[in-house]
């Protein structure tokens, strides 16, 4: 009994110890490339914060107004921007290659398919920024035209602008990445169905007032001028 | 720059003295009675001078063309001239480029420098108050007396030329120290040196190409140096503007010229310190003038509805005081309709505010100009309310009053301005405090 008991143990001691010594030494070289690559990231950020030079990229998103739409009231600066995108893509490195430090199936595949990923996601990424940019842009300028033309309800008009044309690069970025392309799609034909129809119902609406509006004015102004002939007598 | 049937009709001309130009865009109504009077004023003052009328249109669909070709005055004996008479050319021609006032005075300009004019008169084609003496009042003091650039002044109605009394005018007469009392007026005088000077820039692509033209004219006049004066016209009556017209468009092109003027000229005007009267020629007189029916209730709703509504664009235009104190300001117009004011100095700010937020690009800057109408409206219907029972004199003194207080906030543009890009809050409370000291 006690024998038993004393081999299950050294078994599974054993089973413990081999596990150990085969994942132990990647788990120790992975913490530390992250380490080193934290490292690094966070020195690449303060050289490049220190060094870069990029009052023409921020003159140029000035000028065009592309940094207006982030509505801050400090002016935009983009180095701090460009700054975490390296410091997040130097991590990211650090954690692509610690994974690949296992050496197994698993972690190979999921290394693999996020390198693969990636240049897809910077581009969903580049798609969807356009669309809130140009979103918040469209917006605005229809929230001041809308107060300019004294239109009811200004601001449902801007932010329906914004959302749609944010929901538009949503759809578009999905699509790109394959992601649920049938859903987006059909939910962004369903909105756009739908606006069109609101538009076309307003349109017949209002030119029916107009054209009631004219009838009535017509039919009034007859008898008046035929009254004004009698008026002096 | 010209266009093939202008050059044909320059060369069949030749060459000739003065050239009065009439940019027009479906005037049909009115544009016969200003040739009239452009014809009058050249056979009875400059008899001896060849001349030509140019009318640069715009693409009318009322016959306008028409109209200017068969202009011509009845019997030239009602005129008393006892000169024989030099014939007053009369040509009627479209523009190209941009649509607009400005794309109109450069064609009719490139005409003049290629006909070797040494002055060219410009009329609006909407003038019902236009005589023969305009011309000469234009033209004399180019032809005679040595000036490059005559602006007009007339008397007009107390509401009437509201962008010109409370933006226009104080900031032109701030910014660079001549009192040019209708800046943006319509109807110049231009000597041949400065009409090259016009046609030698590069910006007519720009908001010059349509209302900015005017502004845009008379500050480079002043702020190169060139020898300026007013001439008296009596009183200025024209058509009412189109309903259609886009009165934020209007603003955004005028005031946006303003702007981009003062960013190309900021070495210039940052020296100058108070104004000085400019010389006006022409024998001052009372006249009477039509009423300008202005909605000050819808006005008033304007500002409030924009103060709900842009509060978050302005915020990026403002100060935090100016904000607050507009606030208070929107508070007690809707609480007490008739006896809330925009007063001066928060207006001046206002003014100072938008256009340091221009230079800054803090917000995209066609979106900042049209965020600026409601402001504006509020400004013209709190001085309706103040000036209600005011007569022409008096509003005249309180316009007066204005600009002084332009004036003296002049070193709070300057702070602010030189601040620009910097740093995003400057310290509004010290500058204030100079100001008012």
């Amino acid at each position: 009994m006690i024998g038993t008991l004393r081999a299950i143990l050294e078994q599974s001691w054993q089973q413990l110890s081999a596990t150990a010594t085969s994942y132990l030494p990647p788990l120790l070289a992975a913490v530390v490339i992250l380490f080193v690559a934290w490292l690094v990231a966070v020195l690449v950020r303060a050289l490049f914060l220190r060094l870069a030079t990029t009052t023409w990229l921020d003159r140029f998103l000035a000028e065009s107004g592309l940094s207006s739409i982030f509505g801050t009231t400090r002016p935009f600066r983009t180095a701090p921007v460009v700054g975490a995108v390296i410091y997040w893509l130097i991590l990211l490195a650090g954690l692509l290659m610690g994974l690949n430090a296992f050496n197994t199936s698993i972690t190979s595949r999921m290394v693999e398919t996020i390198v693969f990923l990636l240049p897809k996601l910077a581009l969903a990424s580049l798609i969807l920024l356009a669309g809130v940019w140009i979103g918040h842009y469209l917006a605005r300028s229809a929230l001041i035209w809308a107060v300019n033309e004294n239109l009811p309800y200004p601001r449902r008009l801007a932010a329906g602008i914004r959302v749609f044309v944010i929901f538009a690069a949503v759809v578009a970025a999905a699509d790109h990445l394959n992601f649920a392309r049938t859903v987006f799609v059909m939910a962004f034909l369903l909105v756009v169905g739908g606006v069109v129809l609101a538009g076309g119902i307003a349109l017949g609406l209002t030119l029916h007032k107009t054209l009631e509006r004219r009838w009535v004015e017509k039919s009034q102004t007859a008898p008046q001028e035929e009254r004004s002939l009698w008026d002096h007598l | 720059m010209l266009t093939a049937e202008a050059s044909r009709a320059v060369a069949e001309l030749g060459h000739v003295d003065v050239v009065i130009g009439i940019p027009s865009f479906n005037n049909a109504r009115t544009i016969g009675h200003v040739v009239r009077a452009a014809q009058g004023g050249l056979a009875k003052y400059f008899p001896q001078l060849r001349s030509v009328i140019i009318n640069s249109d715009g693409g009318s669909k009322d016959g306008t063309r028409d109209a200017v070709l068969k202009a011509s005055i009845e019997d030239p004996r009602l005129l008393l001239l006892n000169t024989p008479l030099l014939p007053v050319h009369r040509i009627s021609l479209p523009y190209h480029g941009i649509p607009g006032k400005g794309s109109a005075f450069r064609m009719i300009f490139a005409m003049a420098r290629q006909l070797g004019a040494q002055a060219c008169a410009v009329l609006d084609a909407d003038l019902r108050s236009v005589t023969p003496e305009w011309i000469d009042l234009l033209l004399r003091p180019i032809l005679y007396a040595g000036y490059d650039f005559v602006a007009p002044y007339y008397h007009r109605h107390k509401y009437d030329g509201t962008i010109t009394n409370h933006i226009v005018y104080p900031l032109t007469r701030t910014l660079y120290g001549l009192r040019v009392r209708q800046p943006i007026g319509g109807e110049f005088g231009v000597s041949a040196r400065l009409i090259a000077r016009y046609l030698d820039r590069r910006d007519w692509e720009t908001d010059v190409a349509r209302y900015g033209i005017d502004i845009w004219m008379t500050t480079i006049a002043i702020a190169e140096g060139y020898r300026i004066c007013q001439s008296f016209l009596g009183a200025k009556l024209h058509d009412p503007k189109d309903p259609a017209a886009d009165l934020s468009a209007m603003l955004q092109q005028v005031v946006g010229s303003v702007f981009a003027l003062m960013e190309e000229y900021e070495a210039v005007w940052k020296k100058v310190t108070g104004s000085r009267p400019v010389d006006l020629f022409g024998f001052r007189f009372d006249v009477g003038l039509d009423p300008v029916p202005v909605n000050a209730e819808r006005m008033r709703t304007a500002l409030i509805t924009g103060y709900r509504e842009l509060q978050e664009v302005w915020a990026l235009a403002l100060q935090r005081k100016t904000l607050e104190e507009l606030a208070r300001v929107c508070q007690q117009a809707e609480a007490q309709p008739t006896r809330w004011r925009l007063e001066d100095d928060l207006w001046v700010r206002i003014i100072f505010e938008f256009a340091c937020a221009w230079h800054r690009r803090r917000v995209q800057r066609g979106q900042l100009l049209r965020s600026f109408t409601p402001l504006y409206l509020g400004r013209v219907a709190s001085f309706v309310l103040e000036t209600e029972h005011m007569l022409s004199a008096e509003v005249e003194e309180r316009i007066e009053r204005l600009c002084l207080v332009f004036e003296q906030a002049k070193p709070y543009l300057v702070s602010l301005w030189d601040l620009a890009g910097r740093t995003p809050e400057p310290r509004l409370e010290k500058v204030s405090a100079e100001v008012k000291t």
